[in-house]
């Protein structure tokens, strides 16, 4: 037998016996647990008042997070340029030319890629980081809190800030402005308005076609915020509800046992492919969008 | 009499509020993964498709592949979401 069939069945077989073992210690009845709120774990607590909307909370602890390891490790990396590159190098150079010649190159031309690299550069890196982020485990859940030698540290949690809808609300808003005004920059108000119509449609189907248009550039903002927002808050939930709040919330303590390997699964999933995949999505749609701003036929 | 009677009524408009949750994120998080299944298995199917015919494309095809990908599959989240609000919010 070779050492990695033993691994599995050795895993296998454990997962079976404590699975046994927990069904014959605590039975399987279900006590619904009435106090765990699973949707507090989203919930924004105030942690410094400060005047207006400037309040300070573990929302906008991530935003710093995310914004200063975004500037920190590129600095980094830029200051410490080697014409024989290192493994850390080598990954952000893959980095460089995945945003470079895939996001920006392959959906902008030349003139417009310079003006715009940086900005959807700085977009990816800043959702990317944001997510990921999101993945490790902090002590911001200020609710539940416990003693570690006489100090109350809050509990572990995870949680991303783009689950909430305001950030990339605000980053799509963001978008939303840039890429009008490039179009109207590049052909004047009327001609960016004409230029919503396709080429060839005439008469009263283009009013139609041109209203339709017009309010699919709003849609945008809706599809762009609510898919990365929508993508972190559902992954975040079902990790949650694998990994133990499902047992929790039902009071069923096999339950946690089982969904434990699912738990697990999704956490890679989620950290390995949909992190990466949505900013990649968010910078891509920005660089489609502002190319299809100024082109000359729709 | 009558005091029994409308607790009772509002104990059923409670239970069928409860009911029509529990439906919402069925229906949310259910019927939105059945569409954005079948789009993810297209997506998957043309992928393959295209690239046993021109192989020598796997790299542009790959990088659309996922942009296809992402989009359909936020399609669900967008049922969930919505559901998961209707249960919890």
């Amino acid at each position: 037998m070779k050492t990695r069939t033993k691994i599995l069945l050795g895993v296998g077989g454990f997962y079976l016996v404590s699975l046994i073992l927990i069904l014959v210690i605590f039975g399987f009845t279900r006590q619904d647990n009435e106090s765990f709120q699973p949707q507090n774990e989203f919930k924004l607590d105030t942690w410094i008042s400060l005047p207006g909307p400037f309040d300070i909370n573990k929302a906008v602890m991530y935003l710093f997070i995310a914004a200063f390891l975004t500037c920190a490790t590129m600095l980094w990396i830029a200051r410490r340029m080697q014409a024989r590159p290192n493994r850390v190098q080598t990954a952000v150079e893959v980095l460089f030319s995945l945003m470079r010649d895939n996001i920006t190159g392959g959906n902008l031309d030349d003139k417009m890629a310079r003006k715009w690299f940086p900005f959807i550069g700085t977009l990816f890196l800043f959702i990317w980081f944001n997510n990921l982020i999101g993945y490790i485990p902090l002590p911001t859940n200020t609710e539940h809190t416990f003693d570690v030698f006489g100090v109350a540290v809050p509990g572990f949690a995870i949680y991303a800030a783009t689950a909430n809808l305001a950030i990339p609300l605000v980053l799509a808003l963001i978008v939303f402005v840039s890429y009008n005004v490039e179009g109207i920059r590049a052909k004047g108000v009327g001609g960016y308005l004409k230029s919503l119509i396709p080429a060839g449609v005439t008469g009263g189907m283009a009013v139609f076609i041109f209203i339709l248009e017009f309010l699919s550039n709003f849609m945008r903002l809706i599809s762009l915020s609510v898919r990365l927002f929508a993508n972190i808050l559902a992954g975040h939930l079902i990790i949650l509800f694998m990994s133990g709040g499902l047992a929790v919330l039902l009071g069923l303590e096999v339950l946690g046992w089982i969904t434990l390997p699912l738990g697990v699964i999704l956490f890679l999933f989620e950290v390995g492919l949909v992190a990466t995949l949505q900013a990649f999505i968010f910078a891509t749609l920005t660089a489609i969008y502002l190319g299809g701003a100024v082109a000359e036929h729709h | 009499m009558l005091a029994t009677i409308l607790s009772s009524v509002f104990a059923a408009v409670d239970d069928g509020a409860d009911a029509g949750k529990a439906i919402a994120l069925g229906v949310g998080g259910g019927l939105g993964a059945v569409g954005a299944g079948v789009g993810i298995g297209i997506i998957f199917g043309k992928v393959i498709e295209s690239v046993t015919r021109q192989p020598e494309m796997r790299d542009e095809i790959t990088g659309i592949q996922w942009l296809g990908f992402a989009l359909t599959e936020a399609c669900f989240f967008y049922g969930l979401v919505a559901g998961l609000i209707a249960f919890f919010l």
